[in-house]
């Protein structure tokens, strides 16, 4: 009902300048991206490749034994369009190692257990080619919370942190990400037929508009009720939001010196001496 | 008279002052060689905006000698630009310094310090109180510094004291990326025309680019005349030196045609003012 469309040309001139800075300031001129074969990913991977120039980018894919195959062929049509340097590092032998011995593991548990390993993976990876790992978070997952803590989150830079699901898959056809990614269903491809949707219990489409009225035009419940959004819908935002404050904000430091790391240590984070 | 005016839209380090000032000497460097009477920074050009705990170490008395090339080369062209000023009351302000023939002309502290969503300028800096008009060989001056351009009551103290340019060190970061352009500078332009039109004088609009913690200021500097002409316009999100070359005479013309000054009664305006504040006591 409201429209969250943009304009795709400059937020993706102004996406490109932040990539080359927000990394050059941070003392790197290279880049790693974990790539799923996904919207999110793929996206970040053009915008990246875009900013640095593809000598400069690496991409990394890490399929589990469950993932589907689709996905690594998806990631492979995005390398070979990107002619960006990769490598499949296949996760199933690392994660099994843990997850062999558990027995009755949540779907959950294991997503998160996997989406960590690939964390730890990336950030070697990253290391490996002097680089900074970018974030392929968007602003509907992070404000919804629908990702792991210290594993898909884990980053040195959110180039589409700011950008709702809906306004990715707009960008992702204005930068030319191939038509079969951007209108594949949402994702995380942590077991067999998981749905973003499903899980989350409402439309991308839906979802972006409550957060959009909540969080950007500040409008309270009664107001989004009364524009015509599922009240059933509308709780699922909000407690979603609360529920995983924590995972945006710096952990709470027990204060008693004068000057305190996430308190009141105040320098910016692209500051170098 | 015709004036040349460089716009110095730059991407400052943050908290790199030495950097910067290379930076700084080298577009008045080439300002001077294109004869421009004049060269401005944008705010805090010297240190970078988002300097929170780093405010006191970037901070400088403006007679350090930090700044002997500046004021050996303002002897060839004024030069305004953005620093965190170490007052001699010991406290930091956010400031604009205005040099000319190898002097200190004025130093303006920006009186409205933002202190709300991602702007946190009260928690470092001490509030300025006064606006000046000072004259120039080419007219004369008042400079304000971002937010305070937002208030249209600064603007009307400088008309008041006769400015007939207004020079704005700004460092907006963009936001709004829904239409044409964005929405910040649709904000910032309809505000200069505004002003240009009903005060009759020339906006100098000068905004810094670049990426500071994820804002990204936008540039788009610009000149407005009075006659609604825009001048200099540097363009969006890239570093640029542009000049202006404008025509004083155009504050007479527009004046002559639309005599808003001439019909202004600013005791009366005093008068109601106080009696306003007054009555809400």
């Amino acid at each position: 009902m409201i429209n969250l469309s943009l304009n795709y040309k400059l937020v993706r001139k102004f996406i490109k300048n932040f990539i080359r800075e927000e990394i050059s300031s941070n003392g790197f001129n290279r880049a790693v991206v974990g790539l799923s074969g996904g919207v999110d990913s793929s996206l970040v991977l053009y915008l990246t490749v875009d900013a640095l120039g593809n000598k400069n980018v690496r991409t990394i894919m890490m399929p589990y034994k469950t993932s589907s195959p689709d996905s690594l062929k998806d990631a492979m049509l995005v390398v070979d369009e990107l002619k960006v340097s990769y490598e499949i590092v296949d996760i199933s032998n690392i994660a099994d190692a843990y997850l062999e011995n558990i027995k009755d593991i949540s779907n959950l548990r294991k997503g998160n257990f996997l989406a960590r390993t690939r964390m730890a993976v990336l950030f070697d990876k990253a290391l490996e080619f002097q680089s900074v790992v970018v974030g392929t978070s968007n602003k509907s997952e992070l404000l919804l919370g629908y990702s792991t803590w210290y594993g898909d989150m884990a980053a040195g830079l959110y180039p589409i942190g700011d950008l709702y699901k809906t306004q990715v898959w707009g960008l992702a056809k204005e930068v030319g990400v191939p038509e079969r990614i951007v209108k594949k269903k949402p994702s995380a491809d942590l077991w067999p037929g998981q749905s973003d949707e499903k899980e989350l219990g409402a439309s991308y489409k839906e979802l972006d508009e409550i957060l959009s009225l909540y969080i950007d035009q500040r409008k309270g419940y009664d107001e989004i009720v009364s524009l015509g959004y599922k009240k059933s819908t509308i709780n699922i935002v909000l407690q979603r939001i609360y529920k995983t404050q924590y995972k945006r904000t710096f952990p709470p430091v027990a204060k008693f010196s004068p000057r305190t790391v996430g308190i009141d240590f105040l320098y910016p984070h692209d500051f170098k001496r | 008279m015709k004036v040349k005016i460089a716009l110095a839209q730059i991407n400052p380090i943050l908290g790199d002052i030495f950097k910067n000032r290379e930076k700084h000497l080298e577009f008045i460097e080439r300002a001077i060689k294109e004869k421009a009477k004049v060269i401005v920074f944008p705010e805090l050009s010297l240190t970078g905006y988002s300097l929170l705990d780093l405010s006191m170490e970037v901070a400088l008395s403006p007679d350090d000698l930090f700044f002997k090339e500046f004021f050996e080369l303002s002897k060839y062209i004024d030069i305004v630009f953005g620093f965190v000023e170490k007052g001699v009351d010991k406290i930091i302000y956010n400031s604009a310094m205005y040099l000319s023939q190898g002097a200190i002309k004025q130093i303006y502290r920006k009186i409205y310090l933002p202190t709300h969503g991602m702007f946190q300028e009260l928690r470092f800096f001490g509030k300025g109180k006064n606006v000046f008009v000072f004259d120039t060989d080419f007219g004369r001056i008042s400079m304000l510094i971002c937010r305070d351009f937002f208030h249209p009551s600064l603007l009307f103290l400088s008309y008041a004291g006769g400015a007939d340019f207004i020079f704005a060190l700004s460092n907006m970061p963009l936001r709004g990326l829904s239409g044409d352009k964005p929405y910040i500078e649709e904000t910032v332009e309809k505000a200069a025309d505004t002003y240009a039109n009903f005060l009759s004088m020339f906006i100098v609009f000068v905004n810094r680019v670049g990426f500071e913690d994820g804002l990204g200021f936008y540039g788009g500097s610009f000149v407005e005349s009075p006659l609604l002409v825009r001048h200099g316009f540097a363009g969006i999100l890239n570093e640029k030196l542009t000049f202006a070359e404008v025509e004083t005479n155009d504050i007479y013309k527009k004046r002559q045609s639309f005599p808003l000054l001439r019909e202004e009664d600013f005791s009366l305006i005093k008068q109601n003012l106080e009696r306003i504040l007054e009555g809400q006591k």
